[in-house]
């Protein structure tokens, strides 16, 4: 059990519990000399009392002014999940349909239909840190990595908007890859790639990103989106069309598999299959992964107030039954030589 | 009447009993008081900011060095977060070329406040896509975002038309002013100070001369006192023989520009300094979004009942000293 105070300012006034040893609130009584009156243990006890409840009165009250609670505290758990960062190719034909048109009526855009699909699958991964990525001809990182499920669908709704123009892959991965963190065997990393088109990636940076996965250590899936009558990345070249920029989403495929990494790529062409695609990836990741979870607060303020009102009501009592001491004709007497000499 | 009523009557009447009593009942009264409906203030709001190659410019001092202007727009966007009211909602877009780009739509800042931190502290002038700033199409194209998200409106922007607007003029506003609430916020210091450059790999290389960059537009229609210009001639030099100099390689902020904007589409004009600053400057201009909140009251009752309690004690005298009784008169008669 973890206790804490939301204003913690506020005890700057606790040192005003040792008020009650520096005053009273009990009348004051002229009393000739100390020795006249015997030692009383009792009273000695009941004065200790009222400056316990005093003290523990004033710093009860700056308690609860300052909001204590307990519990709260973040634990880590295990569940099943992984860091996922969702990489969005924004070029302008991902608004298109599988057809390759400007969707009309009920039809549905590339990226709307991922959009809508990607929505479902971070519903169902609860654990999961997702982190967003786009990219058109420079990367853009949306969002780093978080398990804010909230701001993660306001990125990914953000992402069937008009989009720019090119497609620089390369760059878009690198982009991805630099939002995890580098040499952590514990931490399971996953790329889940869209697009609609592949881009040739010159050899110089080829290097450079084979080295990029190779220190952050991420999965990758690559979900193809192809269009009707464009190439795909498991077609066979006709004779002397086997280059990377006549075919470069087959290069692409070659390229991502001599990696060294899980790999796994999907070809769609509907949104049915885009789901199908989705629902693999699903299944495929689920590793052990930490996630921290708040344990829910309880509010002490209302306990330290109630407690507040024992002491009071000492105080009060005590001083309700103050006594007045008005001096007894015989101690008058004993005081005054004269009257002495009268009696 | 029994000795003992007696007694509890006349010390009752000891103002420093009352004090007591009247902390007990203040007490009770926080315990029981519930929490009272109240509703706040929150703003919704799409800030956009503007990644062109001119925000990189190093016009303000901070701690001594110079920072660039995308720097504190990203600080001050930081610090606005945490000044925001709870609930409040903030989406992000970047600017660059013509059009802003969305990166997120509004999310509550108060829950999620670490992930939208982390997306503004991530804004890099790298993420451009062109390099051109059509700055007045950016605005436009981010009321209309904003309307779209029933949002307000924040942009920041050192106001540094690139290429300049032609001399005919620049684009004109086709929306209804005034239907997107917001600001416009203009980064950059007042005097010219030079744009850094850098290669293609991201590497500074020195700052952006006078012979790198377009001073004047020859888009469009030659202005109207053109055939005044040196080596005029109609069909061969409309806008004149002369190369065109100026200072659109040096950058400062362009306030008359930003407001002449913010006076089209009904948007206010804030400069930009800090988080308080923007902070107060939205609020200002924002569309005030109710929303039902609990506010705990509870504090009000503990505190009177920790002054009664140390009233009681004596802490605030019943006589004050002489000398500070004419130091408050005299404090009185002070103008």
């Amino acid at each position: 059990m973890t206790l804490g105070v939301d204003q913690p300012w506020m005890l700057v006034l606790l040192p005003l519990v040792v008020l009650p040893w520096l005053r009273s609130p009990h009348r004051r009584t002229a009393v000739g000399s100390i020795a006249v009156v015997p030692a009383d243990h009792l009273s000695a006890w009941l004065g200790h009392i009222l400056r316990g409840a005093g003290a523990l009165t004033i710093g009860l009250i700056v308690l609860a002014l300052s909001s204590p609670y307990a519990g709260g505290r973040t634990v880590s758990r295990i569940g099943t999940g992984a860091q996922l960062v969702l990489l969005l190719d924004r070029s302008g034909s991902m608004n298109d349909t599988f057809a390759g048109r400007t969707p009309a009526g009920a039809e549905e855009s590339k990226a709307s239909a991922t959009k809508r699909l990607l929505r479902e699958f971070i519903g169902r991964r609860p654990h999961d840190l997702f982190g967003v990525a786009a990219f058109s001809t420079a990367p853009m990182l949306v969002l780093p990595l978080t398990d804010h499920q909230d701001a993660v669908l306001a990125a990914v709704n953000a992402s069937d908007r008009r989009g720019l123009d090119f497609t620089n892959i390369a760059r878009g991965l690198g982009m991805a890859l630099s939002m995890f963190a580098a040499d952590r065997p514990d931490e399971h990393h996953v790329i889940l790639l869209v697009s609609d088109g592949g881009a040739v990636i010159d050899p110089h940076v080829q290097d450079q990103l084979r080295a990029a996965f190779a220190r952050h250590r991420a999965d990758l899936y690559f979900l193809f989106l192809r269009t009707a009558g464009s190439k795909g990345l498991f077609d066979t070249p006709a004779p002397g069309e086997d280059t990377p920029q006549a075919m470069p989403e087959r290069f692409l495929h070659l390229y991502f598999q001599t990696l060294g990494i899980p790999y796994h790529a999907f070809q769609a062409e509907s949104p049915q299959q885009v789901e199908e695609a989705i629902r693999q990836v699903d299944a495929l990741e689920r590793y052990p992964i930490t996630y921290t979870e708040r344990l829910p607060r309880h509010d002490l303020t209302g306990w330290a107030y109630a407690l507040a009102c024992l002491p009071t009501l000492v105080l009060l009592a005590a001083k309700l039954a103050e006594a007045r001491i008005t001096p007894q004709p015989q101690v008058l007497a004993v005081m005054s030589p004269r009257r002495r000499k009268a009696a | 009447m029994t000795p003992v009523i007696r007694l509890v009557r006349r010390n009752a009447r000891d103002p420093r009993t009352l004090a007591l009593a009247a902390a007990l009942l203040l007490l009770l009264a926080a315990v029981v008081v519930p929490r009272l409906p109240v509703t706040r203030d929150g703003v919704r709001v799409l800030v956009v900011v503007d990644i062109t190659g001119s925000m990189n410019t190093r016009d303000y001092i901070h701690d001594g060095a110079p920072v660039s202007r995308l720097t504190v727009a990203k600080g001050a966007l930081r610090d606005l977060l945490s000044r925001l009211p709870c609930p409040s909602h903030l989406g992000l877009a970047l600017f660059s070329e013509r059009v802003p780009f969305l990166l997120f739509e509004p999310v509550e800042v108060c829950r999620d406040y670490g992930a939208v931190a982390g997306a503004v502290d991530a804004v890099d002038w790298r993420e451009g896509w062109e390099g051109d700033s059509h700055i007045a199409e950016g605005i436009f194209g981010a009321i209309e975002m904003a309307q779209g998200l029933d949002s307000d409106l924040v942009f920041i922007t050192d106001g540094q038309e690139t290429p300049p607007l032609p001399l005919s003029g620049g684009p004109t506003f086709g929306g209804k002013a005034g239907a997107v609430r917001g600001l416009i916020v203009g980064a950059g210091g007042y005097g010219l100070a030079p744009i850094p450059k850098f290669d293609d790999r991201g590497n500074e290389i020195g700052f952006w001369g006078a012979n790198d960059v377009q001073h004047e537009n020859h888009f469009g229609p030659p202005p109207p006192d053109a055939e005044s210009r040196p080596g005029y001639q109609a069909r061969n030099a409309p806008f004149g023989a002369e190369i065109p100099t100026g200072t659109e390689h040096l950058s400062s902020v362009r306030e008359p520009y930003l407001r002449a904007l913010a006076g089209q589409t009904g948007l206010a004009y804030a400069h930009l300094d800090d988080g308080r600053h923007l902070a107060r400057a939205l609020t200002a201009a924002a569309t005030p979004r109710p929303a039902k909140g609990m506010a705990d009251v509870r504090w009000v009752p503990g505190a009177l009942a920790l002054a009664a309690v140390l009233a009681a004690y004596g802490l605030f005298p019943a006589r004050y000293p002489r000398g500070f009784l004419r130091f408050v008169k005299a404090a009185g008669r002070w103008p």
